[in-house]
């Protein structure tokens, strides 16, 4: 075998197979050599020395693969003394000449070209596959430093790559030549609290259904007490007819987020029963006191107690708000959806409402019953949240349109105010967290600038849209559609 | 004759100012901090409807509502729970109570539902 390496003329880029030009060359050498070896025997067969025209040839293509156009030059050289020898012979055995030195130059020559050609092609050859093998260490300097666990597989499943972090985040490695999909699992992993079997995984997965997983969660059990988890992407590659070739796998361990995730969700938990229970008790003192301010006849007293029953309320939405931002950022923002009619949420809102404010008059438009799926209360909140906003945003206008219709197959909620309007460049960003409008004098308005964000969540879960029409100074119309509930279910 | 509320809830501050807005409403109350008394404070009040805390320190209100609600002598006593956690409301259903109130609540909230289940 070693031999056999050493004679191959590509043996030294690493390369095992031999290329397809290497036989087509020495293919061309031969035809070229026995037309040369052909005229030499025509002229006399007795020479043995002519034989010999195959050892230049073969020089030629070994020094050209191996060295290049400088063996290119050697086999030259090699072939030009080697004609002088021939010439030699013959004229020594006395042998007729009818060639001359022309004959050799033109030869030579001609070799010239073959190794110039010959090297060339080696040498594009050769850059071709450092080319290649650069760009597989410089992948694979990479792999190895990326923070995430790296597993490539062939076609079938069998591993041909790990890095580093894989054995870190699984604690082990897998054995060479282990096959997904085939072979035993060497940890247990569940997803969704099953367990994956081997068929399962996701590299088996991705070569069999050509689909790819992304960001997918899984819980690797290593004992009872130890617990990992990790995200897991994973998707086959294809070659240029798209054909699957090879599978690769992203495995990142998510443990720590998890673990900061459950500490901020304790904490909110925590932190919401604590701040709403004594809002809780003191909204049921300020009643308490209203009760007892029937009797009294101080209206100071009565005022007072209306502004901290109204400071108490505020108190309550703005923790509300906090505390559902928190949890929209955590995703855990939940909904409890059934068919509702939305006019009727729409209706007591506005009754709702209209009690509280003394400088607007909130008018309905609309009273056809409109059925959707959503939770009543985050539709309400929503709803509340863009009236008031359209009260706080209107100081000197009166009036506030809600209105109700139905357009195609959504159901479309409008508020329309008359106050300060928003600016073109504000009103793609008043949906963001912590947002606000200014009025034209600059003036701020009270409020954590959460209420639009929340909305804007809640509608989406619900699969709807929200958004706003507005002429600065004039008016504003908030608009979100949501999807009416289809009859012939 | 007056109906009968029995409210158990861990938080004092809680339990005060509710005790003497539903006596205000003409209500008959009474009151624990401990969620074990309930069972024996139900015996012994028998009250119509008990407004219970989801989450007491000590005991569970959902262990104490389900055991309630397994008991054939209790059975049909409405439970109404209340509790300021997030999420509550599904908990709630999923024990069993007959009705459920996010706190910090307003109080005609309150009061009509205790009116839907007394009436």
């Amino acid at each position: 075998m070693k031999l056999l390496n050493y004679l191959n003329p590509i043996a030294h880029l690493g390369e095992k197979k031999y290329s397809v030009l290497s036989p087509l060359l020495v293919m061309v050498l031969f035809c070229v050599s026995s037309e040369v070896f052909a005229y030499d025997i025509a002229k006399n067969p007795m020479i043995v020395g002519s034989y010999a025209i195959f050892i230049p040839v073969a020089l030629i293509i070994y020094f050209a693969f191996r060295e290049g156009i400088k063996g290119g030059l050697i086999a030259v050289v090699i072939t030009i003394l080697y004609y002088f020898y021939i010439m030699y012979t013959r004229h020594y055995k006395g042998a007729e000449l009818d060639s001359g030195i022309e004959t050799t130059i033109i030869l030579a020559l001609l070799d010239f070209l073959l190794a110039g050609i010959i090297g060339w092609l080696k040498q594009t050859i050769d850059q071709l596959i450092e080319r290649e093998s650069d760009e597989r260490r410089r992948l694979e300097a990479i792999i190895q430093q990326l923070p995430v666990g790296v597993l490539i597989t062939n076609k079938k499943g069998q591993l041909i790559h790990q890095n580093k972090q894989v054995e870190k985040i699984l604690g082990r490695k897998f054995p060479a030549n282990y096959t997904f999909g085939k072979d035993r699992t060497i940890l247990n992993g569940t997803f969704n609290g099953k367990l994956v079997k081997p068929s399962e995984s996701p590299l088996a997965y991705v070569i069999t259904k050509g689909r790819a997983i992304t960001e997918k969660e899984y819980t690797l059990e290593f004992d009872e007490n130890r617990k990992k988890y990790v995200q897991v992407s994973a998707s086959a590659i294809r070659n240029k007819q798209g054909k699957i070739i090879a599978a690769a796998q992203i495995i990142a361990d998510i443990t720590n987020q998890k673990e900061i995730e459950k500490q901020k969700d304790d904490f909110l938990s925590m932190a919401s029963h604590e701040l709403k229970t004594p809002i809780t008790s003191m909204k049921m003192f300020i009643d308490l006191q209203s009760r007892q301010l029937q009797n009294i006849k101080s209206e100071k007293a009565k005022y007072f107690n209306n502004r901290i029953k109204d400071q108490a309320n505020r108190l309550k939405e703005l923790t509300n708000d906090l505390l559902d931002v928190s949890r929209i950022q955590t995703g855990k923002l939940r909904f409890n959806k059934e068919e509702c009619n939305l006019t009727e949420i729409v209706k007591d809102t506005v009754e709702g409402l209209s009690g509280t404010t003394t400088t607007h008059t909130i008018q309905l438009k609309g009273a056809s019953k409109y059925s959707i799926l959503g939770d009543k209360y985050r539709i309400y909140q929503v709803l509340v949240n863009l009236i008031t906003n359209a009260i706080k945003y209107s100081p000197n206008g009166k009036k506030i349109n809600v209105e109700i219709r139905k357009i195609k197959q959504n159901v479309v909620v409008s508020i329309q105010d008359f106050g300060i309007g928003i600016r073109k460049e504000q009103q793609t960003r008043i949906f963001d967290r912590l947002y606000q409008v200014t009025d034209p004098n600059e003036k701020t308005f009270p409020g954590l600038g959460l209420g639009l964000y929340i909305s804007k969540e809640i509608i989406e879960k619900h699969k709807g849209k929200i958004w706003v029409e507005s002429e600065f100074g004039k008016q504003s119309t908030f608009f979100f559609s949501l999807p009416l509930v289809s009859k012939n279910k | 004759m007056n109906k009968k509320i029995l409210v158990v809830d861990d938080d004092q501050d809680i339990l005060e100012p509710l005790s003497i807005i539903l006596e205000d409403e003409g209500y008959v109350v009474s009151t624990t901090p401990k969620g074990e008394m309930t069972y024996t404070k139900v015996r012994e009040f028998k009250p119509d409807l008990v407004l219970l805390d989801l989450l007491l320190s000590g005991s569970d209100g959902r262990k104490i509502c389900k055991t309630l609600k397994e008991d054939k002598a209790t059975k049909h006593l409405p439970i109404i729970m209340m509790s300021a956690h997030p999420g509550a409301d599904a908990d709630s259903r999923n024990c069993g109570a007959d009705g459920f109130i996010a706190k910090p609540f307003e109080l005609e909230d309150l009061l009509k539902i205790l009116k839907k289940k007394l009436h």
